[in-house]
């Protein structure tokens, strides 16, 4: 008998918002780029009145301040990353084309409560960074002792990073991904970590990976790895063929598609073929959430150059690709899965980043989840459709008002200023021409100092009702350098969530969230038993002041990036949560009433309590610790 | 071989009835409009590639087969639009002396565009320019101008297509002067000359071409709607859902290609 819980389809709030009024629309009217805008004029108007009618757009005293302040130097974080030269033949075209591997991870390393950075570099001398935090915002920079700078030499380079307890013994272990062959490092428990990549059986292996999640597809009650490679398994710093380049800039299947690692107590095996994910285009990054609530993890890849695909999990340790019935089949360049419910409608959503210059108007997908494992783009509906040259795109609520909204980090690479210098120029020439062969690096124009889709600006949506509205000049996070990933946490524990957002060839920046509002909040930090250690899946519910909000565990999503796995829910005026309630992994139901807010609770899995979670000698928020503190 | 190739063994048969004769021509297009008509598809596919095959420099005829094409195709079957494109791709071939049927090729191209990702879309475009131009070395029209220049200012800015279609629209212009005929249609390429000044940024020659064509064809639509939004945003918004690439241009040339009120086609203009 499945321990599955039942279908949570059925106990949906009754509050739905503007926006599912517009998938309500015919899928035709929604589809046809003509109709389509006038669908968004005749609806926008009156999708906000609907909007403002249901909620509070009033600003809060201070509320004309910018809501961030960029901590990045103060805080210690600034050493900037470098991106990769190459010493190959194709080395002057390759290094347009990998201007990546500027990555942020975060999680409690080393379990003192307070959540730690890794940030990757990408040159061939470049050490990466393990940022431990302080507990007063600023962090201690620990890589080389704790044995973990070494991503980057000769053959590898670090292109992102994923913290896991893959061996379930409740500390994080940490799996940087490499063009080249990506490593796995075990957590001793002590600050210092080993090398287990080959132990555990990921290599040393080739696979040019750019995405990592973590999750349990098997419901066995440990993490699996899903990688996502975007270059075909070769070695890029010395390819043997010139043909490794994209075979087509829309239907390209000749990249590095995604591997599926089972974890059987801490030994990885590759079961790609066998749990039935078979992609093998450019694949940038993966998403997982349980999509249609019916006890596992599905997943959606985005791929560059070619379609996304989306797999449902079949709950017997194996994947059905239902991409055309449930996405549909798209050409353009996908870069980024953020899983969250936008809309309060208790399904979750998707939200990819795509292309949209003036030269090529690609959009992003904000997918609407309509149930069923049906899904329609809603991006123009609600304002999300053209940011730019989209990276990394994260749901979470700043503002603590009870929606999620999104930040969308853009821009390719910003060169020269000079207009000659635009690239498109160059490529265009390659784009117009059918005979070449694209799989040949040396088709390709090479990039050197000129711009393309540079200098764009950063989007912060906030969600009013199901409608955004970019806020970030307001709020000082409309950044122009070439950004990718965007890490979310409350490095602060104030309730507050701030951002950790990593740059090509730049400093990252650290962005403290200091909005005035007041509005109540509450967090859980989820430990499974039963389930996997790190709760990964873990599905939560909370009801408060009138609505009802959904979120989960998330094993890593989001592009270049692995935002805090603690699940943060914003109650704007509710000071006590009336119910909660947890599904884990294993199928287990629990719930609470009549919870506090404004407070973290540590759940495990089973235990009929929510305990107070206080990060190690803070006893108030914020409270320092001293660098120097080792782990107990 | 895919499975397109495999129609242009009947084509190619089809082609070598040319020598039907424009009776025939006339049989087989009212056939097929009828089958379109009726939504039978295939048979107003072959009706009308057929009728088409017998004239293959007539402009209407060629027009109703795209126009089918698209009422079955939508902006998804997109194997129906390689039927087509192959088969004018075919004609042109056998009749390099058809400046209609290039542009009836160009037209295929534009048709097609809804229904390909961006990349692809920026190919079709280009390509179709290819074909317009080779209409136009083969015989100047007003049509062939208009389309060319009008598919020009579709191009982002930083492509610097914007001059050339100006200087096709200014053509067409004169070309329509020159006639002496004024048409109703004719008002299409001051709105378009006017779009190629704004794609430039220069608004105030933009309002002063529009003005101009306003004053020749008073109470013309497209004129009116540029003329009626007085401040840049929303003219801004206007003209770029008019020149957003993912929505279908129109390429019935209904009002060129009109009939006289006893409902008989009037004669296609060169």
């Amino acid at each position: 008998m499945s321990e599955r819980p039942a279908d949570r389809e059925g106990r949906l709030p009754a509050e739905r918002k503007t926006v599912n009024k517009i998938a309500a629309m015919p899928l035709a009217l929604r589809r046809y780029g003509a109709l389509l805008a006038a669908a968004i004029l005749a609806a926008a108007p009156a999708a906000v009145a609907l909007a403002n009618e249901h909620r509070d757009v009033t600003r809060p005293e201070g509320a004309e301040a910018p809501w961030f302040e960029d901590r990045t130097a103060a805080a210690g974080v600034d050493r900037p990353h470098r991106t990769r030269s190459f010493k190959n033949p194709y080395a002057h075209v390759m290094e347009g084309y990998t201007a990546l591997g500027a990555s942020a991870a975060v999680a409690d390393f080393d379990g003192d409560g307070w959540e730690d950075v890794f940030f990757t570099l990408s040159n061939e001398e470049g050490a990466n960074l393990l940022y431990r935090n302080n507990g007063d915002f600023t962090f201690t920079e620990t890589a080389a002792a704790a044995g973990v700078a070494a991503g980057n030499d000769a053959g590898n380079a670090s292109a992102n990073s994923l913290w896991f307890d893959y061996d379930g013994d409740g500390d994080q272990d940490l799996f940087v991904a490499r063009f080249g062959q990506s490593l796995l490092y075990e957590n001793r428990g002590d600050l210092t970590f080993r090398d287990v990549t080959a132990e555990a059986g990921l290599g040393p292996r080739y696979l040019n990976c750019i995405a990592a999640i973590a999750f349990d597809y098997d419901r066995d009650g440990d993490l699996d790895l899903f990688l996502g490679n975007y270059f075909q398994p070769v070695n890029l710093f010395n390819p043997e063929t010139p043909r490794f380049f994209p075979e087509s800039f829309e239907t390209a299947a000749n990249g590095g598609g995604v591997t599926v690692y089972r974890n059987e107590g801490g030994k990885l095996t590759d079961v790609t073929e066998a749990v039935g994910i078979r992609v093998s285009g450019w694949t940038l990054d993966l998403g997982h959430a349980d999509a249609d609530h019916d006890g596992d993890e599905d997943l959606y890849v985005a791929a560059d150059f070619g379609s996304d695909s989306f797999f449902r999990n079949d709950g017997d340790g194996s994947f059905t690709d239902v991409t055309k019935e449930a996405i549909g089949v798209d050409t353009k360049k996908g870069m980024n899965v953020d899983w969250g419910d936008f809309d309060n409608d208790g399904l979750f959503d998707v939200f990819v980043t795509n292309i949209t210059d003036e030269y090529m108007k690609e959009g992003n997908f904000l997918w609407q989840n309509l149930g069923g494992l049906k899904f329609a783009d809603v991006s123009r509906e609600t304002g999300t459709h053209a940011t730019g040259w989209g990276w990394a795109g994260k749901f979470f609520d700043y503002d603590n008002d009870g929606w999620l909204d999104l930040y969308v980090v853009n821009g390719w690479v910003s060169g020269s200023k000079d207009p000659e210098d635009n690239y498109v120029l160059d490529i265009f020439e390659v784009i117009v021409n059918p005979e070449l062969d694209l799989a040949d690096a040396r088709n390709w124009p090479p990039m050197g100092d000129k711009t393309l889709s540079g200098y764009q600006p950063n989007a912060l949506f906030h969600n009013e009702g199901g409608i955004f509205k970019d806020d970030a000049a307001r709020h000082g996070l409309d950044s122009r350098l070439d950004a990718r990933g965007v890490a979310v946490a409350d490095f602060d524990h104030d309730g507050r969530l701030d951002l950790f957002v990593t740059n090509s060839g730049k400093p990252p920046n650290l962005w403290r969230n200091v909005q005035p509002t007041g509005r109540h909040w509450i967090r859980l930090v989820l430990t499974g038993t039963k389930s996997n250690r790190d709760a990964v899946g873990a599905r939560v519910w909370a009801q408060a002041g009138g609505r009802r909000q959904a979120a989960f565990v998330n094993g890593g999503n989001g592009f270049a990036s692995q935002s805090s796995r603690r699940v943060h829910f914003g109650l704007e005026g509710a000071a006590v949560v009336e119910r909660l309630e947890v599904v884990w992994p294993s199928g287990l139901e629990q719930s609470f009433t009549g919870v506090a807010a404004d407070r973290t609770y540590q759940l495990t899995e089973g235990d009929d309590t929510l305990r107070p979670f206080v990060p190690r000698e803070s006893t108030t928020t914020p409270q320092a610790k001293t660098p120097t503190e080792s782990r107990p | 071989m895919k499975p397109r190739c495999l129609w242009i063994v009947p084509v190619l048969a089809l082609l070598g009835a040319g020598a039907l004769g424009a009776a025939d021509g006339r049989g087989l297009y009212e056939e097929g409009l009828a089958a379109a008509e009726a939504a039978d598809y295939e048979a107003a596919f072959a009706k009308l590639e057929a009728a088409v095959a017998a004239e293959p420099d007539n402009l209407r005829y060629g027009t109703a087969y795209r126009q089918a094409v698209i009422a079955a195709a939508g902006d998804e079957k997109k194997e129906l639009y390689e039927r087509c494109i192959d088969f004018f791709k075919t004609l042109v071939a056998a009749h390099p002396e058809a400046a209609n049927a290039y542009l009836n090729l160009a037209f295929a191209h534009v048709d097609k565009i809804p229904a390909e990702g961006a990349i692809t879309q920026v190919i079709l475009a280009n390509t179709s320019l290819t074909y317009f131009g080779n209409a136009l070395e083969l015989e100047e029209s007003w049509l062939g101008r208009y389309s060319r220049g009008h598919a020009y200012l579709f191009w982002p800015t930083i492509f610097g297509r914007a001059a050339s279609g100006i200087a096709d629209l200014e053509k067409a212009i004169a070309i329509a002067r020159e006639n002496g005929d004024p048409k109703p249609y004719h008002a299409r390429a001051w709105a378009a000359l006017g779009d190629g000044y704004w794609r430039l940024d220069d608004v105030d020659k933009a309002r002063e071409v529009w003005t101009r064509g306003r004053e020749l064809f008073p109470g013309d639509g497209e004129l009116e709607a540029r003329l009626s939004r007085t401040g840049r945003e929303e003219l801004d918004a206007y003209l770029e859902v008019h020149y957003d690439t993912g929505q279908r241009v129109a390429t019935h040339l209904r009002e060129i290609l009109g009939r006289d009120a006893a409902g008989h086609d009037e004669p296609a203009p060169r």
